[in-house]
């Protein structure tokens, strides 16, 4: 994984993309205990704002042999998925992620309190259930958690999620 | 009768909380190796190739 990694990294020093931070599944292993996942979800700020935001990414690929699978693009044998920071939230996100190393590597990652935030916001049922456990592992501080969502207007979520009882 | 099994659902999950909370301290690389383990898991399950192995 550390070669896939070291190419998201290329790319960034490339000028291909701004900036990019790992979020999904994968950011959320790092936090919590590992869960079942086939993409690495990268989100990333784009050079130029646009239609063509994943076009120097994809061009990129195609010059390297890294060919185009589903929605993702296939770096040495792991399916990267390639999201434009779609919202302020996600942008903030990635702006302020942390810097953790895997093996020799040095990848940015989505912080745990973003990742909360972004899964709260997302809403779908896999996510509810990831923010349960990103509150439950001690990775998140709250008070950093709260900030983020009153500015967000997500603060209603966390409610929610904890009101629904106590996750088993 | 009612309290001993609560008591002991209880027990069980507390047991799995920390279970899980063991997990998320394990280091990132071991993590890795360990959902590529649940891929290879889900590939036997399911007999197809939906969702690819990962190559560590």
């Amino acid at each position: 994984m550390e070669r896939a990694l070291s190419v998201i990294n290329e790319m960034m020093h490339l000028g291909l993309i701004k900036n990019y931070a790992i979020g999904g599944g994968i950011a959320a292993t790092y936090y919590i205990e590992p869960i079942l996942t086939y993409d690495l979800d990268v989100f990333f700020i784009p050079v130029k704002e646009g239609m063509e935001e994943l076009a120097p990414i994809y061009e990129f690929a195609r010059q390297r042999g890294y060919a185009p699978d589903a929605e993702a693009i296939l770096i040495e044998g792991f399916p990267v998925q390639f999201i434009p920071a779609y919202n302020e939230l996600v942008q903030e996100a990635v702006l302020n992620s942390d810097s953790v190393k895997y093996e020799d590597v040095e990848v940015k990652i989505i912080k745990a309190e973003y990742l909360t935030a972004i899964a709260l916001q997302t809403w779908r049922a896999k996510d509810r259930e990831r923010a349960i456990r990103l509150l439950e592992s001690g990775a998140v501080d709250r008070a950093k958690l709260w900030a983020i969502l009153e500015k967000f207007g997500l603060l209603d979520r966390l409610r929610k999620i904890e009101e629904a009882g106590d996750e088993k | 009768m009612k309290n001993d099994v609560a008591k002991l659902a209880e027990y069980i999950f507390e047991k799995k909380r920390r279970r899980r909370r063991q997990l998320a301290r394990l280091p990132f690389e071991k993590k890795i190796e360990i959902v590529v383990e649940l891929q290879k898991i889900a590939a036997s399950i399911r007999g197809d190739n939906r969702g690819r192995v990962w190559p560590l």
